[in-house]
């Protein structure tokens, strides 16, 4: 494809976003800081999946980052920027210690791995009563930027710009060759002096880091935090279907994944309420079964065929 | 120059001794082979010398440095290569970008100087498309494009573990003559496993015969072909 058009409508749907507030009534502006979040979680979860790690535990480093913000706040009396930074600081670092731990763990070992441990930070959090909250959880005196619709959606654009540029970062540097070699053969990989363990080391704790960040961004905008709320198994689950249907080991994938199920999930909301949750099974299943590489996967496939036929 | 060396090298795998006890050593710009039986632990060997896996003991020395315990990776940047048996593509990398992969991480070249290197390597090769899918590729192309995955190392020592297995006879005479030449350019030592005595005659300076993971012989080719130990291990003992 015309390399110039995908910059073109990149730019334009980047100006879209960016001005969306300006147009846009509190209800769509709503529903679009939901698709952007869950458009950055999919990235990040797709960003470690490109070296084959399948991880279930993004709701534990979000809700790590949700409650090192809201902490940082309120027992040590961080300024509200100071405590968003302080949020991927300390999801990475908690990443860089749990890496050390896991990251000799492949396949099925580390997917069940990273759930537990994402349940575990949940309960640990449950259970430091004076300090967390506990079950009540904690709530800020108020939210950022006076609580402006617009501010607050632009800061959670800020979020996924960040996602955005990481992803595109790991697509054009020396990740992209160190994951995709680890991720179809660790041998030749190794062989060609592939240190594994580094790259995966250094994937794992910015794509946490990021994680961590999101969730800050979601305490900041809502302004508490519980340990239901932020360790939602939904922050696991939707990005991972979202990074499937649109297409895994890509960026383009994830951002197509995510308005495309955030959009028809608002829409069937409204039409079956409740229902819209079984809908939303069985398009996860159907695509899992009939086009893993997800709609990306697919459309690659038919331009190469297309390409094929030309030569 | 002593290039590589082991001293004793004995590796067990739950009783069974795939290598046992094995010294040798190979010199700059020489092409050894490394010959034997099916199971003679010819894979385990070149396993043990790049770091795959760890002896159970013995001694791996490269250019006079112990490097018997050395990850796998670190033996790469140190300029220990290898092919494997069974071609090990990256199949969601295209053709250059295979090669790449030896000087981004061995050599720690940026990305233009190792698109630049994989280039000429992949011409010196006579491999051409080089922004093809490895899905492409035919059986030549795949063990040639591993062959300069392996070379973009730029290794001092380098492994061909059956890289003429699938070949048909004009493209093994092919490859024969393109590996003497980079031997020769690149003073490498080269270590060759083979299980078609044609092509180590042709290719190789000097043989090593293992048996049950014991070195039996030693020596130029026409001699060792001719050494009853090693007539019995082929034949068996009827022979």
């Amino acid at each position: 494809m015309n390399r110039n058009l995908l910059r073109a409508l990149a730019f334009a749907a980047g100006a879209l976003a960016v001005s969306l507030p300006a147009f846009a009534g509190a209800y769509p502006l709503q529903v679009a800081r939901n698709v952007i979040m869950y458009m950055a979680l999919a990235l990040t979860w797709d960003m470690l999946l490109r070296s084959g790690q399948i991880s279930f535990g993004i709701a534990g480093l979000f809700g790590l980052g949700a409650y090192a913000t809201a902490l940082g706040v309120l027992r040590a009396g961080m300024g509200d920027w100071l405590s968003l930074a302080f949020a991927p600081v300390f999801a990475g670092a908690a990443a860089l210690l749990i890496g050390f731990l896991i990251l000799r763990l492949r396949a099925m070992y580390f997917s069940i791995v990273t759930l537990a441990l994402a349940e575990i930070f949940r309960i640990v959090i449950h259970n430091l009563h004076d300090f967390t909250g506990g079950p009540e959880g904690v709530v800020l005196d108020g939210v950022m930027l006076g609580g402006s619709a617009a501010a607050l959606y632009w800061l959670t654009l800020g979020g996924l710009a960040v996602a955005l540029g990481a992803s595109w970062w790991f697509e054009k540097s020396k990740f992209h060759f160190a994951l995709t070699a680890i991720r179809n053969n660790e041998t030749a990989a190794r062989s060609s002096g592939v240190d594994i363990f580094r790259w995966l080391l250094a994937t794992f704790v910015i794509t946490s880091a990021i994680q961590g960040l999101l969730g800050g961004i979601y305490v900041q905008s809502y302004g508490f935090a519980t340990p239901d709320s932020v360790f939602d198994a939904n922050f696991t689950l939707l990005p991972l279907a979202i990074a499937l249907l649109g297409g895994i080991h890509s960026t383009i994938g994830p951002v197509f994944g995510a308005i495309l199920l955030g959009l028809s999930s608002e829409w069937l909301k409204l039409r079956l309420p409740y229902g819209h949750l079984v809908v939303y099974g069985v398009i996860i299943v159907v695509v899992i079964l009939f086009m893993p590489q997800g709609l990306y996967g697919l459309a690659r496939k038919g331009l190469r065929r297309a390409e094929g036929r030309a030569e | 120059m002593t290039k590589l060396k082991t001293e004793h090298l004995t590796r067990a795998f739950l009783g069974l001794v795939a290598v046992n006890d094995v010294s040798f050593s190979m010199d700059e710009g020489e092409i050894l082979g490394i010959i034997g039986p099916n199971g003679a632990g010819k894979t385990t060997f070149i396993n043990l010398v790049s770091g795959i896996i760890m002896p159970s003991s013995g001694r791996v020395e490269y250019k006079g440095r112990d490097v018997t315990y050395m990850p796998a990776h670190e033996r790469a940047r140190l300029g220990i290569a290898r092919t494997y048996q069974l071609i090990h593509p990256l199949e969601n990398l295209s053709l250059i970008e295979n090669v790449m992969v030896g000087s981004i991480f061995a050599r720690r070249h940026g990305l233009k100087t190792a698109r630049a290197k994989a280039a000429g390597l992949c011409e010196s090769l006579g491999l051409s498309g080089l922004d093809r899918d490895t899905s492409r590729l035919t059986i030549l192309e795949i063990k040639k494009m591993e062959i300069a995955r392996a070379l973009a190392n730029e290794p001092e020592v380098l492994f061909l573990d059956e890289v003429m297995a699938g070949l048909n006879a004009d493209e093994t005479r092919e490859l024969i003559a393109q590996v003497q030449t980079i031997a020769r350019e690149r003073k490498l030592a080269v270590g060759v496993v083979e299980h078609v005595m044609g092509v180590i005659k042709e290719l190789t300076h000097r043989v090593i015969v293992l048996e049950a993971g014991e070195l039996i012989a030693e020596g130029p080719y026409e001699q060792v072909s001719k050494n009853p130990r090693v007539i019995e291990a082929y034949l068996g003992g009827a022979a």
